[in-house]
């Protein structure tokens, strides 16, 4: 056996060309469907998981797909915006507790999540070391930030502008890291925590100056009378929150007027989530209440809509391709009609001589296969990543 | 009688078991001690309504030193990460202890008893506006934030503290609203002798030494004006040509002073005709006695300036 297996074996690695083709054809065809699906259903698991986390979600009337990326998996795109005032509703109506969310700012690419406490504490997040944030201007790294930029608690991370060209807009806002999160193998790994108060302070909603009532201040100051003073654009106006100043840190307004991209609403119990659900949709308001549960198993039904089709189509290819390979392998037989009557010829029995080939064809379909298997090893690792980053993109 | 060294070794092993089984014990009660809900309070009053209304089935903490105005007492990081700790903060609302704006806290544990009442808040606005930037003109305006010497607002915030408490424990309801009725009763009283003090006092114009008897002054309809002046401090002489000023428009023959004010000072108010007596905002704790024992004091300061035959 062994020597009709070096027989083959010798004959592939010869015509190496034509080998190589009809493995990466053959695993190709095998591993298309298998990895689509492997891909679909992780994929599925790992953005259910999130959504299934989170019962409740309250945001402005519009696109509840959007809401929900943002909300759950903090992408770029951020919905129309609600007042604060939506979070409070939630709490006064008894049903609830209220989580704010407003994701609309970055510091390079990681997203800036402000919230508030009962965030770490509703998502179980653990801390590798440090504490929550405490005082405004403080923040909480996920643990692949931490691991990609290479900070540690006390370092510091910098808002980055919405615009790089609007000048007069607001400045970068320089935050102290207060903790580190462990791994969750969720979105919130590549996420920076702040306050909410903090993530209006990078907007500009809250700031903090110089006094204008002060003498150093007076080089900054255009108009005053006695009841008001005008200062110009070089007042000095702080980019990073310290123990010095922090005390001039301050907002203007009501600030249940202040933006949220979302509300993550725990009701108290089923009961009290379907009476809030209620209430929401009965209401003519500008908010609306979703089941992120819904709305991703809605998106998934749309993936595996595409995923049918391209399995379809992958069968179609595959039947075709078994029989171009068909072919090549009757097309060989006789080009090799003398090949085959020389072993013939030289004592090679007809079962043997069939064996070589068929041991020929074996080969490369076990290779085939294998190659498939470690592709799809590799999808199933680093796939459902890589559609995710996709998806939200 | 003489013990084997089997036996000695088993009355060891015994007497350790015991131990650790007392010690054990120990732990669990310390246990039990340490898992008491945990109540902070930014203010005297409110941290008063609590352990009145829950006894001792909650630990209240007041963290404020003693001599500090809690209403502009900063907390460091480290109490701020105990008040996060806190099964409940209780807030005064109407812009009291401005840190608050400055911190994480959780919003689920934020109890802010002047909710009720915050279309009753009276506005204190900052006389100088101004403008930076494309946000426009603007004054950073506020409320007056020592509720409390209302008595009707303080019963309102009580009625507040006993709702937050019910969360955490709602078994104790019965006992919990027995006492708050027996605190409500206490400042009902307050507020009748208060009443008649300040019926009174009537229209004379008064002085108050600093700018916390808002609501004090609006439920009594007591025709005062506030000054900057510090109780321990002799005023230096900016602040007794403003008091000229005002004592022209508003001539008043009694000022109200937040705690014990200098004695130069009383003196130099006395030859301007003023008189002083002292009505304790109680914002924090004092040395001796509680929050109604403050006020019942506060009120006899008044009863003894203002008494029945003042008219």
């Amino acid at each position: 056996m062994r020597d009709v297996l070096y027989l083959a074996w010798r004959y592939l690695v010869y015509h190496r060309l034509k080998t190589v083709i009809l493995v990466t054809s053959i695993t190709l065809i095998v591993y298309l469907p298998v990895g689509l699906n492997v891909v679909v259903e992780q994929s599925g698991e790992h953005l259910t998981a999130r959504a299934e986390a989170t019962p409740l979600l309250v945001g402005a009337k519009g696109s509840p797909l959007e809401l929900a990326l943002n909300s759950l998996y903090f992408s770029p795109d951020y919905p129309e915006l609600i007042d604060y005032s939506e979070a409070t509703a939630v709490i006064d109506s008894g049903l609830a507790t209220a989580i704010p969310l407003y994701v609309r700012f970055r510091s390079r690419s990681q997203p800036i999540v402000g919230t508030s406490l009962d965030y770490f504490e509703f998502h179980e997040l653990a801390f590798a070391s440090g504490r929550p944030m405490a005082v405004l201007g403080e923040c909480v790294v996920g643990a692949a930030v931490a691991e990609a930029l290479g900070v540690e608690v006390g370092d510091a991370v910098t808002s980055s502008p919405e615009t790089v060209f609007d000048l007069a807009g607001v400045y970068p806002l320089r935050m102290r890291i207060a903790g580190v999160l462990e791994k969750a193998f969720t979105s919130d790994d590549d996420a920076i925590f702040v306050d909410v108060k903090t993530a209006w302070i990078i907007q500009g909603l809250g700031h903090g100056h110089q006094d204008l009532a002060r003498p150093e201040a007076a080089a900054s100051v255009l108009d005053r009378s006695e009841d008001n003073i005008v200062a110009n654009a070089a007042l000095l106006q702080y980019n990073e929150i310290t123990a010095d100043n922090a005390d001039s840190f301050h907002f203007h307004g009501d600030l249940a007027g202040y933006p949220l991209t979302a509300v993550i609403a725990v009701p108290n119990d089923e009961k009290a989530g379907v009476i809030l659900r209620g209430r929401y949709t009965h209401d003519e308001t500008m908010s609306q209440i979703v089941r992120p549960v819904t709305v991703i198993d809605e998106l998934l039904d749309t993936i595996l809509t595409i995923q049918q089709f391209i399995v379809a189509a992958v069968v179609i290819v595959g039947l075709a391709t078994i029989a171009t390979a068909a072919l090549v392998f009757m097309l060989s037989l006789r080009l090799r009609r003398r090949e085959i009557d020389t072993m013939l010829k030289i004592g090679g029995s007809r079962p043997r001589v069939a064996s070589i080939l068929v041991a020929e064809i074996a080969i490369v379909i076990i290779l085939s296969c294998v190659l498939a298997t470690l592709i799809t090893l590799l999808t199933w690792r680093f796939g459902p990543g890589v559609i995710e980053s996709v998806v939200l993109s | 009688m003489r013990f084997s060294t089997h036996q000695i070794a088993l009355i060891a092993l015994l007497a350790s078991l015991v131990a650790c089984g007392a010690e054990e014990r120990a732990i669990d009660t310390a246990g039990d001690e340490e898992s008491l809900p945990t109540v902070y309070a930014v203010n005297y009053p409110l941290a008063y309504f609590a352990e009145r209304i829950a006894g001792n089935t909650v630990e209240v903490v007041f963290p404020a030193p003693e001599d500090v105005d809690p209403a502009m007492w900063v907390p460091d990081v480290d109490t701020v990460a105990r008040f996060q700790r806190a099964d409940l903060v209780l807030l005064n609302g109407a812009g009291y202890a401005a840190w608050i704006q400055r911190v994480t806290l959780s919003q689920s544990r934020l109890v802010v008893t002047s909710a009720a009442f915050a279309d009753r808040l009276i506005p204190v606005e900052d006389e100088v506006t101004h403008s930076h930037g494309p946000a426009g003109d603007h004054s950073h305006e506020g409320k007056a934030f020592t509720t409390w010497l209302d008595p009707e607002f303080a019963i309102e915030q009580a009625r507040a503290v006993l709702g937050a408490l019910l969360r955490l424990h709602p078994e104790n309801e019965s006992e919990y609203r027995e006492r708050l009725a027996t605190l409500e009763q206490d400042l009902r009283e307050l507020d009748r002798e208060l009443k008649d003090v300040s019926a009174r006092i009537g229209d004379r114009r008064l002085l108050f030494s600093h700018p916390v008897y808002q609501y004090f002054e609006r439920r009594y309809s007591l025709n005062g004006q506030s000054l900057h002046w510090e109780p321990g401090e002799m005023p230096d002489e900016v602040l007794w040509r403003e008091l000229s000023g005002i004592l022209s428009a508003h001539p008043a023959n009694w000022m109200v002073w937040e705690g014990m004010p200098h004695p130069e000072a009383v003196s130099r108010l006395e030859g301007l005709g003023i008189r002083s007596v002292v009505f304790q905002p109680a914002g924090n704790r004092t040395e001796s006695g509680d929050y109604m024992s403050v006020m019942q004091e506060n009120l006899r300061a008044l009863q003894q300036a203002f008494p029945t035959s003042a008219r």
